[in-house]
């Protein structure tokens, strides 16, 4: 075989292998199998080590997925094992010398958490599947095996014949769903999305009765986000301003509702509603008081003013200096909840109301807004600012506008927020806050609503429902998000084109361009 | 009637943001002057030492920053982007300068006087080029990789792509040294020699203040790296293709200069400068942690803007007067130590809105960029 073959695999075996020996010195691989042993049912008590047979499942995927990525295209069938033999015992060798290590570690009974602190000995074994010495010949074994195995499911999947019965299964369900389409009688094709969408709303009327606290607070938490993410994607995603200070409108909100509504520091207990509609304004005041100034500037830059802006607001509210006005880095607490008609209206079940009925709101408004002349003027702004100029869109004012009605989202998303969490403080407004809201728009999609739900609730709603992957969110969403930009920068679910240019005629784009939903600049 | 042309209606270009802009310069300026008259004329609690001691430490800072900046600007000059990782790859070459110290340290042995001694503290300068040459040499492979894995692929997308690229890769790596070493802040272990806190004694008018040992050794060596930058990128076969890629790629290109590994060598210089500045920060303030390099590298790239992003004496300059700007500023306006972050941001903010590009200005032309 010569060269050219033989050194990709080769680099590709190593990089798995580094990136495996990474996994294990974060204690990435023991988070894994635990949540594999999960998924097959074993009850798993939290920061126990699962069973071995599930460590070796994850290898053997790990394996396979090195197999199959690493076994070319266009390649032969005979070609692709090849180039997966390779890798598999490139990636079997480098880890059958890391484990070496390991297990003179076991032997000698070092402890290297002082340095790397996930490297407990129980995780060690368990990666070693408890055989000590003889486990490096194991590892080289399965991960050979594995390889060939994943080589062989691609050579098998994407064969001529599988191609094709897939294509006819496509092919069927398009006839099917053509077919459906023209037997649809005209009132349904009229209705059908708003009896769908009443439909759905009479069901979210019950669950949060029913399925406990503790599910009406993740699906606060995402719905919150959905919001802050429909507020941001009006200004990067419509207007094309890359903003990384969003949680200093957030905090606007958030503090507003706090300052007016609790007994320390002021006690002005001005009621929730109206403090939640001068939230609203203030996160819409201090979007103008940093827009005006900052407007003409390019795209980068702009990025960095804002934040520097969202970490000046922070620190300015943990600091000495305003300590008997804000409360300083404690916070506020006992922030008082809504009422309704008198009533109080502050359980959990009323929270998952308010925010699953201002979300829909949100979506609502945002759907206008995107239709609206406003929204064409701002996609014409982002896409080519010279030309939208030229036929008369005034690029200042949209873009000021833009950041005024997401930052009105943010306050009001920041308000509810406050009151839901009953105390809100410094280290609610972090950056990380900012960059997970843009890593929901970008995840999900930029422009397209279930793309924002969707990432809202990966981003937001997964890590809480399954917190094993809690400490390693951060890091997921990091690669995440250079993965996305160099594989799919347009999202998980992009937006389509909106519908306006179709309407008018316009038939060059009809299938939307690659890359439209993305970040233009 | 139909034929009636109307005239077009004129637009015209608001005035509004330019005056909005200039008042609110002006009132930030009079109150700056005001706060420093009073401070420091009206007041005038402070002797010549505190003001002698602030300098030093501002310089001692600043070095650090300029060293920093440097990468940035090095990178935004040539493939005109926000490198926002690179304040992670000065965490990684503090690391790693770190766990030489460590490892340097955990060596003992007797030494001819019979004391035991460890490596570190019988071989003092052996011990910290070590830690230099590691810190800066891990550093730089990250910088290499960064750009290989996280920036290369995304050459020729739209700019907010690599910088979004860039803030993923800073979050990635700032949360795998959590992982990796647990969020513990974890103490330098200096050589004897250069411990914190120990330095030559001077006397300022009548006060006694001491200055630094790793102060010097940081304010010196940041100098000379710079020079040796300096005269790299003025003189060096390396330094012209830089230069020629910066101003222009394709016929850099065309000219027989191997573009990428021109970028690919750009980020190993980077790195290595962001490395050698993260072991100094570890020498001079004595802490390790995950978070490190996120504020120096804000600092530093607003330093880089404030000497003029893609300028590298701008970024010297940038960085030193950012360093002195955050030591003397908090007591020269009478305001707390707690707000000097935001003091440099509100710089930066500044900088940005009234001359974005910096005091010594951009070395690129508007519509390159």
């Amino acid at each position: 075989m010569n060269k050219k073959l033989v050194s990709p695999s080769l680099k590709r075996g190593l990089t798995f292998g580094i990136v495996m020996i990474i996994f294990v010195l974060i204690d990435l691989d023991v988070m894994v199998a635990t949540m594999l042993s999960k998924l097959f049912g074993a009850n798993v008590i939290r920061g126990s080590i699962p069973d071995v047979g599930f460590m070796v499942l994850f290898l053997i995927l790990f394996g396979m997925f090195v197999g199959w990525s690493t076994s070319s295209d266009d390649a032969k069938p005979t070609t692709k094992l090849f180039q997966a033999l390779v890798a598999g015992l490139t990636l079997g060798v480098v880890l059958g010398l890391f484990d070496l290590i390991l297990n003179q570690l076991i032997v000698t009974g070092t402890d290297v958490r002082k340095y790397l602190a996930a490297l407990a000995p129980e995780s060690i074994r368990l990666f070693l599947f408890d055989q000590g010495a003889i486990s490096p010949l194991l590892h080289l074994g399965l991960f050979t095996v594995a390889s060939l195995l994943g080589s062989l499911m691609k050579i098998l999947l994407k064969s001529e014949s599988a191609s094709r019965f897939f294509k006819g299964v496509k092919s069927g369900y398009q006839g099917l769903q053509a077919k459906a389409q023209a037997n649809t009688p005209n009132w349904v094709k009229k209705y059908g999305k708003f009896l769908l969408f009443l439909l759905i709303g009479l069901l979210a009327f019950f669950p949060p009765r029913i399925w406990g606290s503790y599910n009406n607070y993740v699906v606060g938490l995402v719905g919150l986000y959905v919001i802050l993410g429909i507020g941001l994607n009006i200004i990067v995603g419509l207007s094309g301003q890359l903003m990384l200070g969003f949680a200093a409108f957030f905090a606007m909100g958030a503090y507003s509702v706090a300052l007016l509504n609790a007994p320390l520091p002021h006690g002005i207990m001005l009621g929730f509603w109206p403090s939640l509609l001068i939230g609203i304004l203030m996160a819409v005041v201090a979007a103008v008081l940093l827009g005006l100034p900052v407007m003409g500037m390019r795209g980068d830059y702009l990025a960095i003013v804002t934040l520097g802006f969202g970490e000046i607001i922070r620190i300015l509210l943990k600091s000495d200096l305003l300590t008997s006005f804000t409360g300083g880095p404690r916070g506020i607490q006992d922030i008082r909840g809504p009422t309704l008609f008198g009533q109080s209206f502050s359980s959990d079940i009323d929270y998952t109301y308010i925010i699953l009925v201002v979300m829909v709101l949100s979506i609502f408004i945002y759907k206008r807004l995107e239709r609206s002349r406003t929204g064409r003027a701002w996609l014409a702004v982002k896409e080519d600012t010279k030309v939208a100029q030229a036929t008369g869109v005034n690029i200042m004012t949209n873009k000021l506008l833009a950041l005024c009605l997401g930052a009105a989202f943010a306050g009001l998303a920041g308000g509810i927020f406050a009151a839901r969490n009953q105390f809100t403080g410094p280290n609610d407004h972090q950056l990380m806050v900012s960059m997970n809201i843009l890593s929901i728009l970008i995840v999900g999609g930029v422009n397209s609503i279930p793309g924002i739900i969707l990432g809202a609730f990966t981003l937001k709603g997964l890590p809480e429902i399954l917190r094993e992957i809690e400490n390693y969110r951060l890091l997921v969403f990091g690669g995440l998000l250079v993965v996305m930009m160099i594989s799919r920068p347009e999202g998980l679910w992009p937006a389509t084109r909106p519908n306006i240019e179709k309407d008018e005629g316009n038939k060059l784009k009809e299938n939307g361009a690659p890359g439209e939903g993305g970040l233009n600049d | 009637m139909e034929n009636e042309i109307r005239p077009p209606r004129r637009y015209k270009r608001s005035k509004l943001p330019k005056l909005v802009r200039w008042i609110f310069g002006l009132i930030v300026l009079s109150s700056f002057f005001w706060r420093l008259y009073t401070v420091i004329i009206v007041q005038n609690e402070y002797t010549p030492d505190i003001w002698v001691r602030l300098l030093i430490s501002g310089l001692v800072i600043g070095g650090v920053y300029s060293l920093i900046a440097i990468g940035y600007t090095l990178v935004y000059g040539i493939l005109r982007m926000i490198n926002f990782a690179h304040g992670e790859v000065m965490m990684i070459g503090t690391f790693a300068g770190y766990f030489v110290f460590e490892a340097t340290n955990a060596i003992r042995f007797t030494s001819s006087t019979g004391e035991i001694t460890s490596l570190s503290n019988a071989q003092p300068f052996l011990s910290i080029l070590l830690a230099f040459i590691v810190g800066m040499t891990v550093a730089a492979t990250s910088g290499f990789l960064l750009e290989k894995i996280a920036y290369r692929p995304l050459r020729k997308a739209p700019r907010l792509i690599p910088l979004i690229s860039a803030i993923g890769a800073s979050i990635f790596l700032q949360n795998l040294a959590q992982l990796l070493f647990s969020p513990l802040v974890r103490d330098y272990k200096n050589p004897d020699l250069i411990a914190r806190g120990q330095g030559w004694a001077i006397t300022v008018a009548g006060a006694r203040l001491t200055i630094p040992y790793t102060g010097v050794l940081t304010f010196s060596l940041s100098i000379i790296l710079m020079f040796a930058l300096y005269t790299m990128v003025r003189k060096s076969k390396l330094g012209k293709s830089m230069r020629a890629v910066a101003a222009d790629k394709s016929t850099a290109a065309l000219m027989g200069i191997d573009v990428n590994g021109v970028i690919s060598q750009t980020f190993i210089i980077s790195g290595m400068l962001a490395g050698a500045a993260g072991v100094m920060w570890g020498l001079h303030n004595g802490l390790v942690y995950y978070y490190v390099g996120f504020l120096p590298g804000i600092k530093a790239f607003t330093s880089a803007v404030l000497g003029g992003i893609g300028n590298i004496p701008g970024a010297m300059l940038g960085g030193m007067l950012l360093g002195m700007i955050e030591s003397i500023g908090p007591t020269a306006l009478g305001i707390s130590y707690q707000l000097k972050d935001v003091l440099a941001f509100v710089i930066l903010i500044i900088i940005l809105i009234f001359r974005p590009s910096g005091i010594l200005g951009e070395v690129l032309s508007e519509e390159k960029v």
